[in-house]
């Protein structure tokens, strides 16, 4: 049997016990449905605090849909509830929002707005709200701001309700909504025939230490959720190839030309789902510590060469995770490959994730597999372990970036684990390093998403920094020791939402070190670390002698080396001289004061000078400082020269050839 | 001579017969291409030449570790490092405008010239030429700031498709048709050139016309020729890439330097065969009218 086969098995002797799971009890005159088991696991794997059941209508033409979403809340605060806010996502695509307006002013992909374009008009509109045995509030419903004085941003609708939901109570939402989706501007939208639909119904915000956080959409920042189980209905017409984020439990034609399938997902705090008539589908399946998980590819037609690529890199990080860090709970993961120059391309949802290719990609360049293994990492650092994405990206997407270059290092090796193509090579690490040391100084990580200084500072801060700052930590407390403080965070906190201290005194605890001064400098400082090479010299004890020959190895020398700390930062760092008699010594500087001095009196000059010659510490923003040999070397510079030599040259041809 | 192949062959044999031509170009590309890079190099060398983190650019070529280079303070703004290059690109776009009359006067003659006779034709051709570039200047960019613009609009319009190839196969059908639409203006003008100097043209705007109609009347013949030339000078280039990175050590600077001039050497060669091939047709075209006014032809001994 193959292992295909076994876990569709699985999956539906799963699926057979749903009918009595989905049973509902009667609370207080509420149709309750009870999710207390469900497809993943025997039992909840978390605290399920919503059940959406949605039944939505897509209609290709018009790039819209129509639908009715039913929502079980279980009040699980510890306080009586009278209000909610709920996010309306898709009210961000239009020209007076706050996410269009921080993206004409900062904007990131799909935000270069010049000129408003109506295709970019995007909407999320309440046609009724009824709270069960409360009434029809619709006319209740207010925009609210809760981040800026944007009156005209509508992400965010609050109700107030009549009556307050008691502790432990439920309250049952029936919301009919219909959505006019934009053509893809970042994340979600519709690209020629195909709709990736995401953040795309009434999301009810998260009771969180103590109120409710629920944040405007910001141009720059992600989402925030709670676990829950979701049941959802899609009706699009039957040419359609329709993936989504659980589990597929029926697809069935209708006499109208449609199609409905219904999905399952449950532990997960999002739900998206794309249709296109174009895609090919594969399937793969990944033996997990916690069973099979059935994969499945939805592909670009001009891209079949390249399933191979995404499947490997799939199990490869799947597996890594698995072993690294903990198990993938869920059964089942959707891969989708999204139209060509979409902005719908690297994005994660709960099971279901957008990779990026096109159908030039040589193997060297990996760009579609470090995509695929970022989205995924994303199950376990947003999707497991679901932090607050607007007010610490650096926990999802930060933490992200570190296993990413973990995994794809492992993977494709450190040096080359980005492009690997003709003799040029990236590696993950190295690019971290520069993407960081662009502009990694103006905001701390742990500013809140939408407040930090640009769009610049956003990204370098929270993937580049974040990635650099923890692999400069394995140099302290140890490779392994931050593989196990990883695995520990994971395991304590999945399916929870934990704060930056949660990871960080995990880390911690486990290495069993203080690290606040580490931690307060990098994570929550914007000191910057940047040491180097001050000074050489190497001067013949006997200077003063006339017609002095100086001969190696037999002339003494007075070796002096100066090391400077030019910044703010301090750290440790070992120190390693090496001599004209090959001989190598290494030295401890704690780091505290501006500068130290080392001197070797010996018959050899300091050929060269190197500061962390492990190349431990990658949080150093100029690298080409650590190190100094007194002796100049031209090579890479004429290297370069003569690769622009040749690029001047035949620039010069060209323009003779066409000219002349 | 019979057919493209007899022009291609006689361009090579009036190319071998005066190599020095290419060589003092080459001599010159390859002048102006170190000038250019010695602005780079400038920037460069304070950063990487006591920096051992420079092995990762000289033991291979880290992209990363070339940005984080690029992006130094002390290496300044990009455009300022790489702009020398250009300015250069264009003196020897200059140079080759200056010394082309004399190029074409060698070209036509059965002997060689002497050197007076060379800089004396390029003296005295310059502003001709200066003026038929202006011409060609107009006349490309015209024609080819329209084409380029139906192929960027024809590509727009096939990135709706959902045949993800299709903006890719009409652009490079596009670049393909301009790519010959451009040659054949070039044809025009490399004869117009030829005519204004072994004529003696004054009128440059007779040379245009007389280039414009030998190239309309035989058209196929010297297209045919510059194209294949011109799919040799692209094979040279990208064979002379991939040798440089399949044999190449990536830290050997000489070795890399050799093959990599070697490559535009040829690739230059490549040029003054197409200027061959235009003045060879030329001169076999002029040569029944050239009978009856033979005192129109300013070169030495031109017609065998």
């Amino acid at each position: 049997m193959s292992p295909r086969n076994v876990a569709i098995i699985c999956v539906l002797a799963f699926l057979a016990s749903l009918p009595a799971a989905a049973e509902p009890s009667n609370t207080a005159g509420l149709s309750i449905p009870n999710t207390n088991s469900a497809i993943n696991s025997a039992t909840p794997l978390s605290q399920r605090v919503v059940h959406y059941e949605i039944e939505a209508r897509y209609d290709p033409r018009t790039h819209s849909l129509d639908a009715s979403e039913t929502l079980t809340y279980h009040n699980l605060t510890g306080q009586p509830l009278d209000s909610f806010p709920f996010h309306l996502y898709l009210n961000g695509f239009q020209p007076t929002s706050t996410w269009v307006r921080e993206g004409k002013r900062e904007g990131t992909r799909g935000q270069d707005f010049e000129k408003w374009d109506p295709k970019s008009y995007g909407s999320d509109e309440i046609k009724s709200f009824e709270v069960v045995g409360q009434g029809d509030l619709t006319s209740q419903l207010r925009y609210i701001q809760p981040d800026d004085d944007n009156k005209d941003d509508k992400t965010v609708v609050q109700v107030n309700l009549p009556k307050a939901i008691p502790r432990d109570g439920y309250v049952q939402f029936r919301i009919k909504f219909h959505d006019q989706f934009p053509k893809t501007l970042e994340r979600t939208g519709w690209d020629r025939e195909a709709l990736l639909a995401g953040q795309w119904f009434p999301k009810v915000g998260v009771w969180w230490h103590g109120a409710w956080n629920c944040h405007q959409f910001h141009a720059y920042t992600e989402f925030f959720a709670d676990f829950g189980v979701y049941d959802v209905k899609i009706t699009v017409p039957k040419y359609e190839t329709v993936g989504a984020s659980g589990v597929e439990l029926s697809n069935v034609e209708n006499p109208d030309g449609t199609k409905t399938v219904a999905y399952h997902g449950d532990d997960i705090h999002d739900f998206a789902w794309t249709a296109s008539p174009h895609y090919r589908e594969f399937h793969d399946v990944f033996q997990g510590s916690m069973g099979p998980v059935e994969i499945r590819f939805l592909m670009q037609p001009a891209h079949l060469g390249q399933l191979e690529r995404h499947k490997y890199v799939t199990q490869e990080t799947m597996r890594r995770f698995d072993q690294w860090y903990g198990p993938y709970p869920y059964k089942t993961l959707t891969v989708v490959d999204p139209e060509p120059e979409s902005e719908s391309f690297g994005m994660e949802y709960p099971t279901f994730i957008t990779a990026g290719t096109g159908w030039f990609m040589p193997k060297g360049f990996l760009s579609p597999e470090e995509v695929v293994e970022h989205e995924f990492g994303h199950q376990y650092w947003y999707g497991m372990v679901a932090t607050n994405e607007f007010e610490d990206a650096w926990m999802d997407e930060g933490i992200n970036q570190y296993t990413e270059a973990k995994i794809l290092d492992s993977i494709y090796g450190r040096a080359t684990s980005f492009v690997n193509l003709w003799g040029i090579t990236a590696g993950e690490d190295e690019t971290d390093h520069f993407f960081y040391s662009v502009a990694g100084d103006l905001d701390p990580m742990t500013r809140n998403g939408w407040q930090f200084a640009n769009s610049e500072s956003y990204g370098t801060i929270t993937y580049g920094k974040t990635a650099v700052v923890l692999l400069t930590l394995e140099s302290i407390i140890g490779e392994d020791t931050m593989r196990q403080a990883m695995h520990t965070y994971f395991l304590r906190h999945r399916f929870t939402h934990p704060t930056k201290e949660d990871f960080l005194k995990t880390i911690e605890e486990v290495s069993g070190k203080d690290l606040r001064w580490y931690f307060n400098q990098a994570v929550y400082g914007t000191p910057v670390l940047d040491y180097q090479v001050y000074k050489v010299s190497s001067v013949p004890v006997e200077w003063y002698k006339e017609k002095l020959e100086e001969k190696k190895g037999v002339t003494e020398y007075v070796n002096s080396v100066w090391i400077q700390r030019k910044e703010d930062f301090v750290m440790p760092v070992e120190v390693q001289i090496k001599f004209d008699n090959g001989e190598k010594v290494r030295e401890h500087w704690d780091g505290q004061d501006r500068w130290i001095r080392y001197e070797y009196r010996k018959k050899a000059k300091v050929e060269s000078v190197e500061i962390d010659p492990d190349h431990k510490i990658l949080l150093d923003r100029n690298e080409f400082n650590n190190s100094y040999m007194p002796e100049e070397k031209h090579a890479a510079t004429h290297k370069l020269m003569n690769y622009y030599a040749f690029l001047s040259q035949l620039c010069a041809q060209f323009l003779s050839w066409w000219l002349v | 001579m019979n057919g493209k192949r007899g022009l291609i062959s006689a361009g090579a044999s009036i190319v071998n017969r005066n190599k020095r031509y290419i060589v003092w170009f080459y001599v010159f590309n390859l002048l102006f291409g170190w000038l250019g890079a010695m602005g780079l190099g400038r920037r460069v060398s304070p950063i990487l030449n006591h920096s051992l983190h420079a092995d990762k650019l000289l033991h291979g070529f880290d992209l990363a570790v070339l940005y984080e280079m690029m992006s130094r303070p002390e290496f300044g703004s990009r455009h300022s490092a790489t702009g020398l290059g250009l300015v250069f690109a264009v003196l020897f776009f200059v140079l080759s405008l200056l010394f082309m009359p004399g190029v074409l006067l060698g070209y036509s003659s059965d002997h060689r010239i002497s050197r007076d006779e060379f800089f004396r034709a390029c003296g005295h051709n310059f502003w001709r030429f200066f003026r038929l570039f202006t011409f060609f200047l107009i006349i490309g960019g015209i024609v080819a700031g329209i084409l380029f613009g139906i192929e960027g609009a024809l590509a727009k319009a096939a990135e709706e498709s959902s045949y993800e190839l299709l903006p890719f196969i009409t652009r490079m059908i596009g670049i393909a048709i301009i790519f010959v639409v451009l040659t054949t203006i070039r044809i025009w003008f490399d004869l117009a050139q030829t005519d204004v100097v072994l004529r003696d043209q004054v009128a440059t705007r007779k040379s245009i016309a007389g280039g414009y109609r030998m190239a309309r009347r035989n058209l196929g013949r010297v297209l045919g020729s510059y194209i294949l030339i011109a799919v040799m000078a692209d094979s040279v280039l990208a064979l002379g890439i991939v040798l440089w990175n399949m044999i190449v050590p990536p830290a050997s600077v000489l070795g890399a330097f050799l093959v990599s001039q070697a490559t535009l050497l040829v690739f230059l060669a490549m040029r003054f065969w197409q200027r061959a091939t235009a003045v060879s047709f030329y001169l076999h075209r002029a040569a029944e009218p050239l009978e009856a006014q033979p005192a129109a032809l300013a070169v030495p001994g031109a017609i065998a």
